[in-house]
């Protein structure tokens, strides 16, 4: 196979392995952040519930740092998700009031979570742990004030769990279409380059016979055909004035 | 046959059978792709709407405890319409009584959703336990259904439809990603064509045809040349064996002439005579012997520049679509200084840095060599681009991004000179073309794939990307020629433009006008514009990074599309102060679409116009200045005229993201967008209203 040909076929594999690579990584990151925001939007579907009580309460005037009923709300909340590991309500300083972890009351959440709450521009805001995802929602009273965020973490294993099946499927998906590209795009390209091979093989044949004193090869159509018929000319040229010179010399004795 | 159209056309044949191969295999990964997703988040949907549905029914059973009448609730309808305004995933909800009557319903109903509420199997839901949910196939829905029993009493059933499509709509956005890269892959094969096989190829058979034209005009001097191990090579080298063998027969006639001639005596003399004559006319028209060493420049050499110019552009175009929203994460709150200015102070400073320094750094690359400076800037904007992508705040992102200016400035500079050194006045267009070309490929490819992966790995991974693909120019920098040439008779006035100069220049009439009112708006537009406002405007109204990059795509296909069309009718009709006019109306009107609709397609059009604007003039304008500022270039010269002209027009790329941050705070966004276009759409008219007069209809012939 020709030097050229292997490097069209090189060519061809690498810019498929660049597609389909990126397809690979655009639909694995698409399926990763589509099944995280379904389960996000799942898990602050609870949220949503435990806002409305808290909202409820302080419209009737209750104390945000006094709701009584806030544990168990929490408690029994965190027992309708399997996925939500524990419910935390904290304030501005980060200061946990009410947890379903009776023993987090009175620490302090990560930095973390207090910064995305204040980054975020909706009430909503998320952030991610080492091995757990935090949903959470800025609770306001009826003038619009937050009074404390809600935080509900979960388990990252059930995304993760899912975006590795999903990977493993796409990656093995993208594999196999490489193989059948890697194995139709040669011959596709073998058919298109066939002409310039054959030009090629054409010029490559009339430069064997350069020096020998046939007759010039019949034209092939080959786009190098005038090339070839005006190096032959050249040549012929030069080694006639030489063959003239040496006449002239052996003439001279 | 030999013309660079024979290789183009096999390029493209190549390029449409890699294409329609790329497409086939996206085609297979996309159908198993939504497969996957469709097993998988289906299911995952389901137990979301479980989730909502027990959310819902938690609020029926408050209403009903409190003795409200099961099929008198008020307001459900409007809780489903809020349900589906937070879960566009779902298409229908509704409530049956225990005999699977609808009581109440919102959302588009699937057909045979009547029959599936009457279902045995269906009304036995509402008897059992709360936390139990049903899935089934409805029509073109998924049917989640949850009992509503209150301690026991069955009161009835909650349905929630989740439209089948709604993996559709989640793999369309994928496809607008798929269909960026295969734009993207185009650009690569054509890239990695000329690359991997097409340098090597055009080279080979340029050299031939060289040789051929050589041959034909007598030449036969023997070159000392590697030949490549391929077909080309081969050939070349039989070539070479044939030139080989006739020079050594010459040398022996030649040497066999001289002894007779030197041991001849009288008439021995004379017999030699003929012979002695036909050497002397085969000396006249033919040469052999060695060629001069360097008479002989390799065409690969400046092809050569390509790639690594090609994957240093890349590293920066990568980060154009999100760089602001990453500067935005960073803001560090400055006194005195509005959040929006902030914002776009890193392009600005880069902007700057790049238009100082390009003039200076240009005589400084030819001093220490080009394949050195261009060394020397790609490892800075390595150490810029991993320091970016690794900033702790806004401060320190300045300086990882001044150096990568400094960097870029080195490399561009280095690369251009590279070029202007290794051409001569018969091939320099075409030695910019090839530069040029590998921007533009950077270009098209870079703001695209940036954003997508901006969006999926993160802001500062992405920067890490761009690191790895400057790390990847050094190497292929490194692989350039260490031996500096330069062809003979090649201009290479490299200084910087003198004070002096700047200052008689901007006072020149006809000079600002073309600089003034032409090129620093259309600098201050495409920076301000694309680089500023695009990227932080689509972020704004909630899209993704990966968007703007598509959108900053479609600006440099409009470039790669239309500046050669343009260019070639602008040179042949003559009237390019026309093109530089369209073209900046153009651009003016682009953002006044805005004030039609906020509409994504209405932004889509102000990217196409603005592109259209700009490739129209772009071309135009630079030549304008050979055109009309005749006498400016008499007094001062073409370098220091040009001189000044760039660095306006590079000062002017600076001011773009100022001018579009200081209307931000003015106006906002929209307004910003409506404000720089109104801008450039005044100095469109004025500009066209002072090339009227007829000193500018009849301009003097243009130097080449």
């Amino acid at each position: 196979m020709g030097t050229i040909r292997v490097r069209f076929i090189i060519v061809a594999l690498v810019v498929s392995f660049f597609a389909v690579g990126m397809a690979a990584f655009l639909n694995y990151f698409k399926y990763k952040s589509t099944i995280s925001g379904i389960v996000k939007s799942r898990v602050l579907v609870i949220g949503r519930n435990i806002e409305n009580s808290v909202q409820a309460s302080l419209s009737v005037g209750m104390q945000f740092m006094e709701l009584g009923t806030m544990n168990a709300l929490l408690a029994r909340e965190k027992a309708s998700d399997r996925l939500i590991r524990n419910i935390e309500v904290f304030d501005h300083t980060g200061q946990v009031i009410y947890s379903t972890d009776r023993q987090r009351v009175g620490e302090k959440v990560p930095p973390s979570w207090t910064e995305a709450a204040a980054r975020s521009k909706s009430t909503e805001w998320s952030t991610e742990g080492p091995d757990e995802y935090v949903a959470g929602i800025s609770l306001k009273n009826n003038f619009d004030l937050t009074v404390g965020y809600l935080a509900l973490r979960y388990s990252a294993e059930e995304v993760e769990r899912a975006a590795k099946l999903a990977g493993r499927d796409i990656l093995l998906a993208s594999i196999f279409s490489f193989i059948g590209i890697a194995l139709i795009a040669p011959l596709a390209l073998i058919v298109v380059i066939r002409r310039f091979e054959r030009d090629l093989r054409a010029l490559e044949a009339a430069a064997t016979h350069l020096e020998d004193k046939s007759d010039a090869p019949l034209p092939t159509g080959s786009a190098f055909d005038a090339a070839i018929g005006n190096l032959r000319t050249s040549l012929r040229e030069a080694n006639a004035a030489l063959d003239d010179l040496r006449g002239k010399l052996d003439a001279a004795g | 046959m030999l013309e660079k159209n024979y290789l183009w056309r096999i390029y493209w044949r190549l390029a449409g059978v890699i294409m329609v191969c790329v497409v086939l295999a996206l085609a297979v990964v996309s159908y198993f792709s939504h497969r996957i997703f469709d097993q998988e988040l289906v299911p995952e949907t389901e137990q979301k709407a479980a989730t909502v549905g027990a959310s819902v029914r938690a609020l029926v059973l408050k209403a009903t405890s409190y003795g409200i009448e099961f099929s008198q609730l008020y307001g459900v309808e409007q809780t489903f319409a809020e349900v589906f305004e937070e879960n566009p995933e779902f298409a229908y909800m509704a409530i049956t009584n225990t005999d699977g009557n609808v009581l109440f319903a919102r959302g588009t109903e699937p057909i045979g959703a009547r029959a599936h509420f009457r279902n045995p199997v269906v009304l036995q839901i509402a008897h059992e336990p709360g936390e139990v949910s049903r899935a089934a196939r409805v029509g073109q829905q998924y049917i989640v259904s949850v009992p509503i029993n209150d301690n026991g009493k069955p009161l009835g059933v909650l349905h929630v439809g989740i439209d089948a499509a709604f993996v559709d709509h989640v793999l369309l956005e994928v496809l607008l990603d798929v269909l960026v890269v295969l734009v993207v892959s185009l650009f690569f094969t054509l890239e990695l064509l000329n690359f991997m096989a097409g340098a090597r190829l055009a080279s080979g058979l340029g050299e031939f045809a060289r040789q051929v034209d050589r041959m034909r005009s007598g030449d036969f001097t023997t070159t000392a040349r590697i030949r490549a191990n391929d077909e080309i090579g081969r050939l070349l080298r039989r070539i070479d064996s044939a030139i080989d063998h006739l020079n050594v027969r010459y040398e022996f006639l030649v040497g066999e002439l001289q002894e007779k001639m030197r041991k001849a005596t009288g008439a021995q003399r004379e017999a030699l005579k003929p012979a002695q004559q036909a050497f002397e006319a085969l000396a006249k028209r033919f040469r052999f012997g060695s060629a001069p060493e360097g008479s002989d420049l390799d065409e690969m050499n400046l092809n050569r520049i390509r790639a690594p110019l090609f994957a240093f552009i890349l590293a920066e175009e990568l980060t154009r679509s999100y760089l602001p929203s990453y500067v935005n994460q960073l803001l560090v709150a400055i006194p005195g200084i509005s959040p929006q200015v902030v914002i776009g102070l890193p392009i600005m400073l880069f902007m700057l840095i790049v238009a100082l320094g390009q003039p200076y750094l240009g005589s400084w690359s030819e001093r220490v060599g080009r394949r050195r400076a261009m060394l020397v800037g790609a490892i800075m904007a390595t150490v810029g681009f991993t320091g970016t992508a690794l900033a702790y705040n806004l401060y320190d992102l300045i300086l990882w991004r001044s150096l990568c200016a400094l960097g870029y400035a080195m490399v561009f500079v280095a690369a251009q000179g590279y070029v202007l050194d290794r051409t001569g006045h018969q091939n320099r267009a075409q030695g910019f073309a090839l530069f040029i070309g590998a921007i533009m490929v950077a270009t098209v490819c870079g703001p695209s794939i940036g954003g997508i992966l901006a969006d999926n790995i993160g802001y500062r991974a992405s920067f890490g990307v761009s690191a790895l693909m400057a790390l990847v120019s050094i190497f292929a920098i490194n692989r350039l020629p260490t031996v500096e040439v330069v062809v003979p008779g090649t201009q290479r006035a490299q200084r910087g433009p003198r004070m002096r100069e700047i200052m008689a220049l901007v006072v020149n009439k006809r000079f600002m006008t073309l600089t003034g009112l032409a090129a620093v708006p259309a600098k201050v537009i495409l920076t301000g514009v694309c680089f500023y406002l695009v990227p932080l405007y689509i972020v704004s109204i909630g899209n993704t990074s990966a968007m703007a990059g598509r959108m900053l795509m479609v600006y440099a296909v409009m470039m790669v599309v239309i500046v050669p069309l343009s260019a070639s009718l602008s040179d042949a009709t003559m009237r390019r102060d026309r093109y530089v006019s369209v073209g900046l109306i153009i651009s003016g009107l682009s953002g006044l679409l805005l004030l039609l609709s906020e509409s994504f397609l209405v932004l889509f059009g102000v990217v196409f116009l603005l592109g259209l604007g700009q490739a129209l003039s772009i071309a135009a304008q630079s030549a304008l200045v050979a055109e009309h500022c005749q006498e400016e270039i008499r007094i001062f010269g073409s370098d220091a005229v040009y001189g000044v002209y760039r660095l306006l027009e590079r000062l002017g790329n600076a001011l773009g993201p100022l001018i579009a941050s200081v209307f931000v705070i003015f106006w906002g966004y929209q307004g910003a967008f409506v404000a720089i276009s109104g801008l450039v759409l005044f100095c469109g008219i004025a500009f066209t209203i002072a090339t009227h007069g007829s000193e500018w209809q009849h301009p003097a012939p243009a130097q080449p």
